[in-house]
C-alpha cells in the first residue's frame, strides 16, 4: 500500500453532515430537474416545489452548522504523497463546494421571494419560513424573478458538475491511489475495513 | 313607457306605505359558537374547506313580513382559516383578499323571498375586495320558537371580485368557482 495518512478520520458530526447533505443535494437535483422538465399534474408539481423548497432551506441551515463545525475541527490532512497541484485542486474544489452550499439555497430562496405567484413557504408543511426582504415587495417582480431563476438554474448545473468531479476524485483515491481519502469520510461501519487495508 | 313609469311610481308608493304600516321585523342575534360561515374551493384539483371565525350580522327577519326583513353581514377577512398554514398565509395577501386595503367583505340583502318549496332566498349585493356584485343566497330555515337555524349554499366566481391576481386569474391552480356555506343559529330578540 502507498503511504496514506491512516488513523485520522473525519469526526462523526462531519461525516453525518456530509452524507445527509449529499443525500439532500442529490434529491434536490432530481426534484429540480423533474419539476422543470417533466410535465406533471398541477397537484404533483406544486407538492414537488414545496418539497424542493423545504429540502433546500434545510441544506442552507445545515451549511451554517457544517461551516461552524469545520472552523473549529481540523479535517484529517491529505495523503503525504499527494502532488502540490492536486492539493490545490482539492482545496479549491472544497472551498467551491462550501460556497455552493450557501449560494445555491440563497438563490433558490431569492427566486421564491421574487416569484410573482408569491407562494408562502412552509417547511415540510409545518414550519413557516419568510420571504427575503426587498425581493418580496418589488413592484415588478417578473423580470427579477426571471434572472434569479436562470441564475439558480445555471448554478445548479455547475454544482452537479462539481459534485460529480468531487465523487470521481474520491473514487480515484479509493480505487486507483488506494489511500484513505474516501474511507475516512465513510460512516463508522467501514472504519475497520479501512484500517485493515492500510496495514 | 310613461305608463310603466307611472305604474312603477305607484308601486314604490304602495310599498312605502306597506313598509310604514308593517311592524318592524324582529332582530335576530347570531350564536357564533353554534354557527359557521364557511367557504370551499379547489386547489390543484384538491377540494378544501375553510371558515371565517369573525363576522357579525344585523338580521331583521319576519317570515310573515319578508318585505321588511333584511340581512346584512360583515366578515372580517383576516379570520379566514382553512387548516393549511401555506394557504392561510397567502389568503390575506394582496393577490387574494388584500386585507390591507379591503379588511371586510359585506353582504346586504335587497329582497328576501319564500320559494314554493318552503325554502327562502336572499338576493343582495356582495362586496368583496372592492367589487360589488349581486349574489343570491338560497337557504332553508327552521324556526323553533325564539330560535332559528338557517342553512344555505351559494357559489361565486372569485375573479369577478378580483380574488386571485396575476397568474391566479386563471383556474389552473385554484379553481375560479368558490362555495359559500352558511350554517347559522340565531335567537330572536325579545
Amino acid at each position: 500500500m502507498t503511504a496514506a495518512q491512516s488513523g485520522s478520520r473525519y469526526t462523526a458530526v462531519a461525516i453525518f453532515l456530509h452524507w445527509i447533505m449529499a443525500l439532500g443535494i442529490i434529491a434536490l437535483a432530481v426534484i429540480g430537474l423533474t419539476m422543470t422538465h417533466v410535465k406533471l399534474k398541477p397537484h404533483d408539481l406544486f407538492k414537488l416545489y414545496q418539497l424542493h423548497k423545504s429540502i433546500g432551506i434545510t441544506i442552507l441551515l445545515a451549511a451554517f452548522l457544517r461551516l461552524a463545525w469545520r472552523l473549529v475541527h481540523r479535517p484529517p490532512s491529505l495523503p503525504a504523497a499527494m502532488p502540490p497541484l492536486e492539493r490545490k485542486a482539492a482545496g479549491a474544489s472544497h472551498l467551491l463546494l462550501y460556497g455552493f452550499l450557501f449560494v445555491l439555497p440563497m438563490t433558490g430562496w431569492a427566486v421564491v421571494s421574487a416569484a410573482p405567484l408569491n407562494i408562502p413557504t412552509v417547511l415540510y408543511g409545518l414550519v413557516p419560513w419568510p420571504h427575503l426582504p426587498i425581493l418580496s415587495t418589488l413592484h415588478n417582480k417578473a423580470p427579477v424573478d426571471h434572472v434569479l431563476a436562470r441564475t439558480h438554474d445555471y448554478l445548479a448545473f455547475a454544482l452537479i458538475a462539481l459534485v460529480t468531479l468531487h465523487a470521481a476524485a474520491a473514487l480515484r483515491h479509493h480505487l486507483w491511489l488506494r489511500d484513505d481519502v474516501l474511507t475516512r469520510m465513510l460512516p463508522h461501519g467501514r472504519r475497520h475495513q479501512s484500517e485493515t487495508a492500510n496495514q | 313607457m310613461t305608463g310603466s313609469k307611472i305604474l312603477a311610481a305607484l308601486l314604490v308608493a304602495t310599498l312605502a306605505t306597506v313598509r310604514a304600516a308593517a311592524a318592524d321585523a324582529p332582530n335576530w342575534t347570531i350564536d357564533l359558537a353554534k354557527s359557521k360561515l364557511g367557504f370551499s374551493g379547489t386547489q390543484t384539483g384538491d377540494p378544501f374547506t375553510g371558515s371565517f371565525t369573525r363576522y357579525n350580522a344585523a338580521i331583521a327577519f319576519d317570515p310573515a313580513h319578508l318585505e321588511t326583513s333584511h340581512i346584512k353581514v360583515a366578515v372580517d377577512l383576516s379570520s379566514a382559516a382553512t387548516g393549511d398554514e401555506q394557504r392561510d398565509t397567502a389568503l390575506p395577501g394582496d393577490d387574494w383578499f388584500d386585507i390591507a386595503h379591503f379588511p371586510q367583505a359585506t353582504f346586504a340583502s335587497n329582497t328576501i323571498r319564500k320559494k314554493p318549496d318552503g325554502t327562502y332566498e336572499a338576493a343582495g349585493t356582495l362586496t368583496l375586495r372592492g367589487a360589488a356584485h349581486p349574489l343570491t343566497l338560497p337557504f332553508a330555515l327552521d324556526v323553533n320558537g325564539a330560535s332559528a337555524h338557517a342553512k344555505g349554499h351559494a357559489t361565486l366566481i372569485r375573479t369577478a371580485f378580483g380574488v386571485g391576481q396575476g397568474q391566479w386569474t386563471t383556474g389552473d391552480y385554484v379553481a375560479l368557482e368558490v362555495g359559500i356555506d352558511i350554517d347559522i343559529v340565531a335567537t330572536r330578540a325579545k
